[in-house]
């Protein structure tokens, strides 16, 4: 028998030094992010939880997420915790005698015990997450209100649908969703390309949009407010910038932006969005891999002007919108498919800075500065 | 006597041709693991690519295309080209010497496997040299989006590439099965066997039923692609899920494929430094034989968004694998358990993989609960679950086995000190990189983009994974060093360094090409402890 050899640090420093290490690290990131000590702690604690639930069906999850994960939590420090024990405890100095500790091969009964009781623990977290699960897929019979997200390499269209829950009322082209708080909207989900994913972080939901099979699903938004949303499906180079916003209203607010998309939708295509002729300085600007070529433009100051629009991504569609600081529109240019270009005529716009976006990718965005 | 000296029957050819064409399954596991190891820096590369491109929001310094490519290439290198290798490298060295046999069942299929994997390699890589660019679809390269329509000639020399290292895997599957079913050495009967020959005997299982499967559903894609088969895309008549079916029956149980032989590495690693023998040995062999039969059951828990699946069924099963995951859990500590514990560097990184995987194991529990999944699925939180379960598992217990298997490979052993000093870099930089991610998905951060918004709330915690990717790149560099010092000046292992207990050890380092002069006899699972403890060998 050869006596134990020395092998290196040993294992009490390796696991103190990674210990400190990673408490370092730890505090100094939370210092690096502000003074305030226990407002951080507080979102380092939130940060294990998904963000709070704005639809029932998002409760629903959230509360079964905390179960899982309580459960889990209670066995990661049970585990670990035997296992850390076992370390220091068992630990064999170099040094001791070489006798061997007892040859244990098993234990039937404790082999029985730690089958059963993990048994019971998923068995039991099975059941809870079935049954949340038959409330959160549930679907209305007569939901209130159905939209068809349309989801198309890079962009989120909606249609409204009229009460048959087919035909299209109006289609809204720029990616947002409005819907009325507290009542049942019924989407489907619908691509042309290839698969993507309808995700809204808030709702603790999504569900893949496949070409060929219209899925669907009913929510209910309990909390109005605009909550972001993205294709979490891979679906070509410009899947992280295929966003949407929904925007949860109030039922008279959601009628009347109802009413006013119909109208306009039911209005000859009038260039409502060209009013005028082109006149004034002309500036260049182009779209290409859902981008813009200039991240800054520059106009005269009180002088209608024209934006000569190139937008070059084939089969994607773009436009030029203009809002203010506060984010007020104040043209919004036609929306077209490339590969093509618009002339957009911009009224007089008093001097100042504001933003020039693409109304479908909100991620498109630049500077306008008006001297 | 004579003076005529014996002349060698075929004369001395260069290493070089010696390494080319053997068909010695000690040297062709070595080349498993180099090969391997090779495509784990590729891999890893790529990875620091996609980190890099993620520390800060807006694109610095790749293309958004060209990112798609980063993380698609890098998945499937680490996992075709590394992690099921690697481990069939340890089976390749390992399971004929484990068993008593001299070699392999067929040594030149077995030189044949390998060979294929340096050309499958080179043959995904070349993606990067082609017009539109590698593979740029994800590892799981769902159509339609892997149709020819949106992906280029990279998709067919990624395909092609698969389906040459599942040819190269089938192989070697039925190469270990007949290997173990009739080359063991008297005496040693299947019950008698290391767990870690019963976990590539349960692997290999798997790889025969499920590598056919997926060769099928990329041919199909294949056929998709370059002559108008109408599989899979819907715009010509095709369903769109039912790859994801085909895929996933395969691409689970090959989950199992990269973990069922970590835990054999870390099943025999354990009781050697705790001077005990496996805690309830029987038990553990059920238990990953159910994995494996489990494992067929539960490809859809990856389809739980699709709208197209049967959610409770899959949930109970994935739920229900947990239980036999958990009983090797506590066979583990039970081996632990009142052992006289040493830690030299393979228990270090037996003992980082123990709590790796049990965290990879719990958050893999919140994707089996299907609503949770509809708030996780897609998201950063499985991408911390993956890398728990494939890096601080699998790779962790790669490098548990390196350490451990080294001295029987080479004759000498690794320097402890350096080991250490990578294990504390790569057990801080692995947890700086991806625990952070669980944080990531559950504040809506998806996978497989290439940019995120700076307002999104995403900033902070993606700038720490990325200096922890760092990390654990530094810390390969103390390995490479250690190898390379090793090998030429290293301390002599000598036959059993670890004093270990299985046959491998029963020979010399490294073993003669016929593996052993003699046997000795086998009435256990640990032969080489009954011969050096017989006091202790009665039960």
């Amino acid at each position: 028998m050869t006596t134990p050899r020395r092998t290196g640090p040993s294992p009490a420093i390796v696991i103190l030094i990674a210990g400190a290490l990673s408490v370092l690290a730890f505090l100094g990131i939370l210092l690096l992010q502000g003074p305030d000590l226990a407002a951080q702690l507080q979102s380092v604690v939130d940060s294990f939880f998904p963000p709070a639930a704005v639809t029932e069906q998002g409760r629903e999850i959230r509360n079964l997420y905390d179960i899982v994960f309580w459960v889990g939590a209670v066995i990661f420090f049970l585990v670990e915790g035997l296992i850390i024990f076992a370390v220091i405890r068992y630990w064999r100095r170099p040094g001791k005698s070489a006798d061997l500790p007892p040859q244990t091969h098993g234990n039937n009964l404790l082999e029985v015990v730690w089958t059963i009781i993990p048994l019971a623990i998923v068995l039991a977290l099975f059941v809870i997450s079935w049954q949340t699960l038959n409330t959160v897929d549930a679907r209305s019979a007569n939901p209130d209100v159905s939209v068809r997200a349309i989801a198309a390499r890079f962009q989120w269209t909606f249609e409204y649908l009229k009460p048959d829950g087919e035909t299209v009322e109006f289609t809204q082209l720029s990616p947002e969703m409005v819907v009325p708080v507290n009542e049942t909207i019924h989407l489907k989900l619908r691509s042309p390309d290839v698969n993507h994913a309808f995700y809204v972080p808030e709702f603790l939901f999504k569900r893949d949009v496949i070409p060929g099979q219209d899925n669907n699903f009913d929510f209910v938004a309990d909390q109005t407010g605009t909550y972001r949303g993205q294709c979490a499906e891979l679906c070509g180079a410009q899947h992280w910038a295929m966003q949407f916003t929904v925007r949860v209203v109030e039922r008279a607010e959601y009628d009347a932006w109802f009413a006013e998309q119909r109208a306009a939708a039911q209005a000859t295509p009038a260039p409502s969005a060209s009013p005028g002729a082109p006149s004034g300085p002309q500036i260049d600007l182009a779209a290409a891999n859902i981008a813009f070529d200039k991240a800054t433009l520059e106009a005269p100051a009180d002088t209608p002007f024209t934006i000569n629009f190139e937008n070059n991504d084939a089969g994607i569609p773009h436009n030029v919108e203009i809002r203010d600081a506060d984010g007020v529109s104040l043209f919004k240019g036609e929306i077209f498919n490339g590969v093509d270009s618009r002339l957009y005529a911009i009224p007089a716009l008093p001097a100042g800075d504001y933003t020039f976006i693409c109304t479908v990718h909100p991620n498109m965005t630049g500077t306008l500065s008006v001297r | 006597m004579a003076t005529t000296a014996l002349r060698p029957a075929v004369p001395a050819r260069s290493a070089l041709y010696e390494w080319v064409t053997t068909t010695d399954h000690k040297k062709i596991g070595i080349l498993y693991v180099i090969n391997s190891f090779i495509f784990f820096g590729i891999g890893g590369l790529l990875a620091l690519g996609v980190r890099a491109e993620l520390a800060f929001p807006g694109l610095q310094f790749v293309e958004d295309s060209a990112y798609n490519q980063l993380f698609t290439v890098h998945a499937s290198a680490m996992l075709f080209l590394f992690i099921i290798p690697m481990l069939a490298g340890f089976g390749n060295y390992a399971v004929p010497l484990m068993i008593g046999a001299p070699d392999m069942a067929f040594p030149r299929i077995n030189a044949l496997s390998f060979w294929m994997l340096p050309l499958a390699g080179i043959v995904m890589m070349s993606g990067f040299l082609v017009q539109g660019g590698a593979a740029a679809a994800g590892w799981t390269s769902y159509p339609p989006l892997a149709e020819a329509t949106y992906s280029g000639q990279g998709t067919d020399l990624w395909i092609v590439a698969v389906v040459l290292i599942g040819t190269s895997s089938i192989l070697g599957a039925v190469n270990f099965l007949v290997t173990i079913f009739k080359l063991r050495a008297p005496g040693m009967t299947l019950l008698r066997m290391p767990i870690f020959a019963w976990t590539i005997l349960v692997t290999s299982v798997l790889v025969l039923f499920a590598t056919p499967v997926l060769a099928s559903g990329l041919i199909m894609l294949f056929i998709d692609r370059n002559y108008g088969g109408n599989f899979f895309d819907p715009a010509t008549g095709g369903i769109a899920v039912l790859y994801q079916n085909v895929f996933w029956f395969y691409s689970h149980p090959a989950v199992y494929i990269m973990v069922l032989p970590a835990m054999g590495i870390i099943s025999e690693i354990l009781p050697v430094f705790s001077r005990k023998p496996l805690f309830g040995y029987k038990a553990f062999i059920f238990a990953t034989a159910a994995i494996g039969a489990l494992g067929f059951s539960v490809w859809a828990h990856h389809m739980f968004t699709t709208g197209s699946v049967f959610l409770p069924f899959f949930s109970l099963m994935t739920f229900l694998i947990a239980v036999p995951t958990g009983v090797k859990m506590f066979n583990w500590i039970g081996t632990m358990w009142r052992g006289h514990l040493t830690f030299p560097t393979p228990m270090i990184y037996a003992l980082g993989f123990l709590t790796m995987f049990l965290i990879g194991g719990i958050n893999g529990a919140f994707s089996a609960s299907v609503p949770v999944d509809f708030a996780l699925h897609d998201t950063y939180f499985v991408v911390a679950h993956l890398h728990y379960v494939l890096f601080g598992g699998s790779v962790f217990a790669v490098f548990a086995g390196l350490f451990f298997w080294f001295p029987k490979m080479t004759g000498r052993m690794l320097d402890e000190t350096l080991g250490k000093i990578q294990f504390v870099i790569m057990f801080i930089g692995f947890n700086l990189t991806f625990f952070p991610m669980h944080q990531l998905g559950l504040a809506g951060m998806p996978r497989r983009i290439a940019d995120y918004s700076s307002t999104a709330g995403w900033n902070d915690l993606n700038l720490v994974a990325t200096v922890g990717s760092m990390l654990i790149g530094v810390a390969m560099v103390p390995f490479l060093v250690n190898v390379l010092i090793s090998l030429r000046s290293g301390k002599l292992a000598g036959d059993n360094p670890w004093d270990a207990n299985t046959l491998e050890w029963a020979t010399t380092s490294p073993p003669p090409p016929y593996n052993f002069d003699h046997l000795p006899d086998i009435r256990s699972e640990r032969p080489v402890f009954d011969t050096r403890h017989p006091e202790a060998a009665a039960h």
